[in-house]
């Protein structure tokens, strides 16, 4: 145990935790990186390439090594960093990417062969042979890549997802983001406060600087709580802000019950989408490390996350409490973190300081201007290599902390591809000038680190984003601090000639971009892709800005000449689940139901989705085994005797006005405005290019008032385009138009005894052919009151009616027409039986109206009206539509029992099957049980003048080729006698 | 009056309501619904006594109430009415208009909170993107809820009225309900 | 993005369905003496500008207004919206 004094852990509350099996104590409030090293455990993965031992390198989100496999079975979560895991009873970890122990990986021979993986190894080696590419290195490579693995189980947790809007978004919650959200808390805006720490307080909490003479952390609750009690302030911790989008819009994942043993019933995360009119993005710095000669063991860690361990979690670094810690540093940080370990009882071995002019702040032995130029220790650091005035010295140290300076945290205010800008001043790249509108970088983030600049800093930075708004928001009192002396001078790594790790995580060294130099992948693009430097999870938090400098420095250029890297959405990692928002199976996206759904469902209906909708497909019985045999009797039937099918989900627009009549006969190709009020007619609506778009019926109810029907598939379009019509085209046009398809349930009441049954529901109407003919329409009432729209108009060919009342009665009147109708046979057909009867029929729907598709070659050229404008006739008439030949047609197969499948391209018999001899297609295709054969419709050359030749259809997907008769598309009833009687 | 017996928008003879903690969400069908559309040039009439209401706004005046829902046309709700020809009501009150009857349209679902209007607000937060001020009393407008096309009528600090397509009813139904049960749990 | 509704304010552009280069809005003569090719220019050719694009928005989940949405498509910086009903016709030049 290296476990020390002090620190924000609630001792008494132990917390039992497993790793690589191994039981091992923590406390509450410590996470899963603080708790192993508080057990003295540093080595805890390995590496991505060469499987090097790797410890735990920072303290935040930032962390490169220590990612670690969470939970077992189903909930098996990899790539988890360690630094950021909160620490529960019974946390379940294991390391990753290792065949055997982890002391002991079978893989490490990757690091003896590192000669072979230099920069643009990938690129280099498996160019040859071609043909070796799918069969040997892909499936290789892809064996051996990754880190952890997926469990590839369904995820059983519940995730959700919400939206939220604020005038104020502040990111980050350490001291700039606390003074900045309770300026504007105080001011009265309403205020998101997020961080992605359990705790606010950020790096207040890592350090040992008093505010108002107490610990920063007495202060930062004082300030929480006050935050808490506003009601304009939502405090969000466990909150990653993970992207920037456009106009104030940010995505964010909180982590609800992360922190809490695994449950089935609570939420785990929340994917938030933020709307904030202005924010203040406080998400402090990163500090960068210095690269020399094997710096990548386990033990060396950044100095800054040093000190969080030491401060906020009590614990050591090292392996054992006698371990002796050295501190390598280019400035006044790494004495900085000397002097808290001291304060812990933490033996310092020494600072080393790049700087000849070195300072001395305490009792600990300072190397002035003296390096780090080797390490030893193959699981955990045992000794360091000091190189000072020309000697080399090999030391005993347990940990090794390394500080080169802070990179301010501009992710997310380089989202927008705005450039962070370099400042000679401070090293750093602040954030980009052209950032995020509305956006104000403030604290580290903005380089302003000091505490007492960054305090100051949060409060000035909310006054100026809310003055924006309009909103004047006063001083609030800041605590006295004295700030550490934070100086430091540029040093960016310690030449070597064997390997110093630049990016940990995807193991790029400094040989690989001096590699990357000498084949002239200089530019930082390209350098990132040769070397794969910042392409790893942590997007090279800790590695990007040094990688450049060793660039600069090989080019001679400057930094900023030399460029710099931006950063994309998201922050960290966001898991697909809770990007999905939980709605999973059955819920994933919403569904329409029919009014006699649950009728249909009581019928023991089979249901298909159509669109969002869910159909009844067909109503077994008993004794029918297969699909067919229940399809082929509803359709015997409706032929036969009625049948009853719900036909609401057809989109319905009522359209009224003065105009109407006039605007329909522009939206629609053929007329509409000599219809006779209480007669329906067959529409077509084309595209402006000229193509068919929809079909339907259009019933005119009143002189000013129409209703007309559209696809299923297409309601939601239609309306749009005839809206689109009416305010962009034609607004002077004096009609309103109002979607109602859920207003009426409509079922559809066909075959021969239609008319008979319908008697004996209407309320004396008389039904009569001569008082209501073919494609007739009355509003009148049925069952004894009950207000009904009744249409004459047949999908099947047969007698038929479609009888609409209000939804909540479809239902019953369903039930009442099956009763009623006992006697004459009355069936219920589902939308299977429905597309028989119309291929039967020959009536076109979505397959014959495919978008490439004209009015000509369904044969209804003749209804685009060339005596007024609508909407596709101009275009309809162009060169290439109107000399299309190809026409729907009906297809026998000469083989009565072969399905030629809806596809099939369709030749002249004996002609080689290629594009220039392709003679059409089959749109549709079914069993016609009146027929007792197979039969399709297809577009065909010349379709019409080939009435009685055989043909073939092929699919040669399947190696499918059929002879077929070609039929006039009407297999039934082609003079449309049956339902005009 | 038809013997046939009507089902509600969730496919039952009763209608639904649930409790999660301080909020109820409850089917409501008794309101009759026409939407009303002005003509051109025609000035907005009064129905009802109901002075039609501005964008993102909505009025009442005794059991009627109106939601802005375009420009110039409204969702005229009659409380009580459900079993009416509301639309021929509604036409006869504003002769001019094109009146198109909706009862059956939309689904109505209650939102009523015990105590102020916060329960409702956090409820939304799950379901809908809208800043908070579309919760103060007397706002209606039409959004998205799991890509549903919702109106929302705040019609005092604890009821809200939500209007979906009867279609989607179970949807919307189960939307509200897995929200509210899991704001019921954190709590 | 939010589209700045010119009734009902600032709105989250999931709720509107897009359409495109408010060109459209400019439908061509049809007895005009070169309809076939005006049409065919107004169907097919539409510009792509890298900067400020005058476009078709629809307020599908909302009051079914089409808005006419000024927009830099390299900043996505929307410079305006209006009720394309309330344009004059051939509003969109």
């Amino acid at each position: 145990m290296t476990r020390l004094i002090g620190g924000l852990i609630d001792r008494t509350a132990p917390l039992s935790f497993s790793f690589n099996g191994k039981t091992y104590q923590g406390f509450k409030g410590d996470t899963l990186a603080s708790a192993l090293l508080a057990n003295g455990v540093q080595l805890v993965g390995r590496s991505f390439k060469y499987h090097r031992p790797r410890g735990i390198f920072t303290s935040g989100s930032e962390e490169p090594n220590a990612l670690v496999t969470l939970h077992s079975g189903a909930r098996t979560e990899p790539n988890t960093r360690a630094t950021v895991t909160e620490l529960f009873d019974g946390l379940e970890a294991s390391s990753q990417n290792h065949i055997g122990p982890l002391e002991r990986d079978l893989l490490a021979i990757n690091d003896r062969l590192a000669p072979l993986f230099a920069a643009g190894f990938y690129y280099k080696t498996f160019m040859w042979p071609r043909a070796f590419w799918e069969k040997l290195y892909e499936p290789a490579i892809r064996k051996a890549a990754g880190l952890g693995a997926l469990s590839t189980l369904p995820d059983p947790d519940t995730y959700d997802k919400g939206f939220l809007h604020c005038d104020l978004l502040v990111i980050g919650g350490g001291a700039a983001g606390l003074t900045a959200a309770l300026t504007a808390g105080r001011a009265g805006a309403s205020v998101i406060l997020a961080d992605e720490d359990f705790r606010f307080g950020g790096r207040l909490l890592a350090e040992s600087d008093l505010l108002d003479d107490s610990w920063p952390s007495e202060w930062v609750d004082r300030t929480c709580a006050e935050l808490a009690s506003l009601p304009n302030v939502r405090l969000m911790p466990r909150t990653t802000v993970f992207g920037t989008y456009d106009h104030g819009i940010f995505g964010a994942v909180e982590r609800v019950s992360d922190h809490l043993p695994p449950s089935d019933e609570a939420v785990r995360q929340t994917l938030w989408r933020i709307t904030a009119k202005r924010s203040v993005l406080a998400a402090g710095a990163i500090e960068r490390h210095i690269p020399f000669q094997d710096n990548d063991r386990p033990g060396i860690m950044l100095a800054g996350a040093m000190r969080t361990y030491v401060n906020r979690w009590a614990s050591a670094p090292t392996r054992n409490a006698d371990d002796q810690v050295a501190i390598f540093t280019n400035g006044d940080g790494g004495h900085r973190t000397a002097l808290d370990l001291l304060g812990k009882g933490v033996p310092v071995l020494g600072v080393i300081d790049t700087r000849p002019d070195a300072p001395v702040f305490g009792k600990y032995k300072v190397f002035a201007g003296a390096t780090v130029t080797g390490t030893k220790g193959r699981l955990g650091l045992q000794a360091i290599q000091i190189r000072q005035n020309g000697q080399s010295t090999w030391l005993e140290a347990g940990a090794l902390g390394v500080a080169g300076g802070w990179n301010p945290n501009v992710h997310l205010a380089s989202h927008h591809r705005g450039r962070p800008v370099w400042d000679e001043d401070r090293l750093a790249f602040l954030p980009p000038k052209d950032g995020p509108k509305g956006m104000f970088p403030a604290g580290a983030a903005a380089g302003n680190g000091a505490t007492s600049v960054a305090l100051a800093d949060g409060m000035r930075t909310a006054q100026q984003a809310l003055a924006e708004l309009g909103t004047t928001a006063g001083n609030i009192p800041l605590p006295r601090v004295t700030d550490t002396p934070d100086t430091q001078a540029a040093y960016w790594h310690v030449p070597t000639t064997k390997r110093a790790w630049v990016d940990f995580q995807n193991d790029v060294t400094v040989k690989d971009i001096a590699l990357a130099h000498k084949e002239n992948m200089r530019p930082v693009e390209h350098l990132k892709r040769w070397t794969t430097l910042g392409m790893a999870t942590d997007q090279g938090k800790t590695a990007n800005i040094s990688a450049l400098a060793v660039m600069a420095e090989l080019t001679g250029a400057t930094i900023p000449e030399t460029g710099t890297t931006i950063f994309r959405p998201p922050y960290t990692g966001v898991s697909l689940s809770v990007l999905g928002g939980g709605n999973t199976g059955r819920h994933f996206r919403p569904y329409r139901l029919t009014p006699t759904h649950a009728w249909a469902k009581v019928q023991g209906a089979a249901f298909t989705e159509v669109g969002p909708w869910m159909r009844a497909q067909y109503f077994p019985r008993d004794g029918e085994t297969h699909w067919r045999q229940t399809v082929d009797r509803e359709v015997l039937s409706v032929r036969k005797d009625v049948g009853l099918c719900d036909v609401t989900t057809l989109g319905k627009i009522d359209v009224q006005g003065p105009d109407a009549a006039e605007f329909l006969n522009r939206v629609y190709a053929n007329t509409m405005a000599t219809l006779k009020v209480g007669m329906v007619r067959y529409g077509l609506m084309l595209r402006e290019d000229g193509h068919l778009f929809d079909d339907g019926t259009c019933a005119r109810l009143a002189d000013d008032h129409f209703v007309v029907t559209t696809t299923t598939a297409n309601a939601g379009a239609v309306y749009r385009h005839m809206e689109f019509a009416h305010q962009c085209l034609w607004p002077d046009l004096d009609v309103q138009m109002i979607s109602t398809t859920d207003a009426w349930a409509q079922i559809a009441v066909a075959g021969p005894k239609s008319r008979q049954l319908l008697q004996r529901i209407v309320d004396g109407f008389d039904l009569s052919n001569e008082a209501f003919p073919f494609m007739a329409c009355a509003a009148l009432t049925v069952c004894g009151g009950l207000r009904a729209r009744l249409f004459r108009i047949s999908f099947s060919g047969e007698l038929a009616y479609e009888i609409a009342v209000p939804a909540r009665y479809g239902h019953a009147l369903m039930e009442r027409l099956m009763t009623l109708g006992k006697d004459l046979g009355v069936t219920p057909y589902g939308s299977e039986a429905l597309a028989v009867l119309r291929i039967e029929k020959g009536h076109a729907a979505g397959a014959e109206l495919n978008g490439q598709t004209t009015a000509q070659m369904l044969g209804l050229g003749k209804m685009v009206s060339a005596k007024k404008d609508s909407i596709g006739a101009v275009m309809s008439r162009r060169e290439g539509l109107a000399q299309d030949g190809r026409r729907l047609v009906g297809l026998l197969p000469l083989e009565p029992q072969s399905q030629i499948p809806a596809g099939s391209h369709l030749f002249t018999q004996g002609a080689a099957q290629t594009m220039q001899s392709d003679q059409g297609w089959v749109t549709s295709s079914c069993y016609s049980p009146h027929l007792g054969s197979y039969i399709a419709l297809g577009y065909l050359e010349n379709g019409h003048d080939r009435i009685g030749e055989v043909i073939t259809a092929a699919n040669p997907l399947e190696g499918q080729s059929f002879a077929a008769k070609v039929v006039s598309a009407h297999f039934i009833d082609p003079e449309g006698g049956r339902l005009r009687d | 009056m038809t013997d046939l017996i009507p089902l509600t928008a969730l496919g039952a003879t009763e209608l639904r309501s649930e409790r999660f903690g301080a909020l109820t969400i409850a089917e409501d069908d008794s309101y009759g619904l026409a939407s009303l559309t002005l003509r051109k040039g025609q000035s907005a009439p009064t129905p009802f006594g109901l002075t039609l209401p501005e964008a993102g706004f909505a009025t009442q005046s005794g059991s009627t109430s109106a939601i802005w829902t375009g420009p110039d046309q409204w969702l005229i709700l009659g409380e009580g009415k459900g079993q009416t020809d509301f639309a021929a009501e509604v036409l006869a009150q504003a002769p001019q208009a094109s009146v198109t009857e909706q009862t059956e349209g939309l689904v109505c679902f209650d939102i009523r909170s015990d105590v102020e209007v916060l329960p409702i607000a956090a409820l939304m937060s799950k379901l809908v993107n809208l800043p908070p001020e579309n919760y103060a009393t007397g706002r209606a407008t039409r959004t998205g809820l799991e890509h549903m096309t919702v109106f929302l009528y705040q019609r005092d600090e604890r009821h809200l009225s939500i209007l979906g397509m009867r279609s989607y009813a179970g949807s919307l139904w189960h939307a509200l309900v897995t929200a509210a049960a899991r704001l019921a749990q954190a709590a | 993005m939010l589209i700045p509704h010119p009734l009902l304010g600032l709105r989250d552009s999931q709720e509107f369905t897009y359409l495109g280069d408010a060109s459209l809005m400019n439908r061509p003569d049809p007895a005009g003496p070169s309809a076939e090719a005006e049409f065919c220019d107004y169907v097919f050719l539409r510009d792509n500008p890298a900067g400020v694009h005058r476009e078709l928005w629809f307020h599908e989940q909302g009051d079914r207004s089409w808005l006419v949405v000024t927009r830099n498509t390299l900043t996505h910086e929307i410079l305006g919206a209006e009720l394309a009903r309330n344009l004059p016709a051939r509003g969109a030049e």
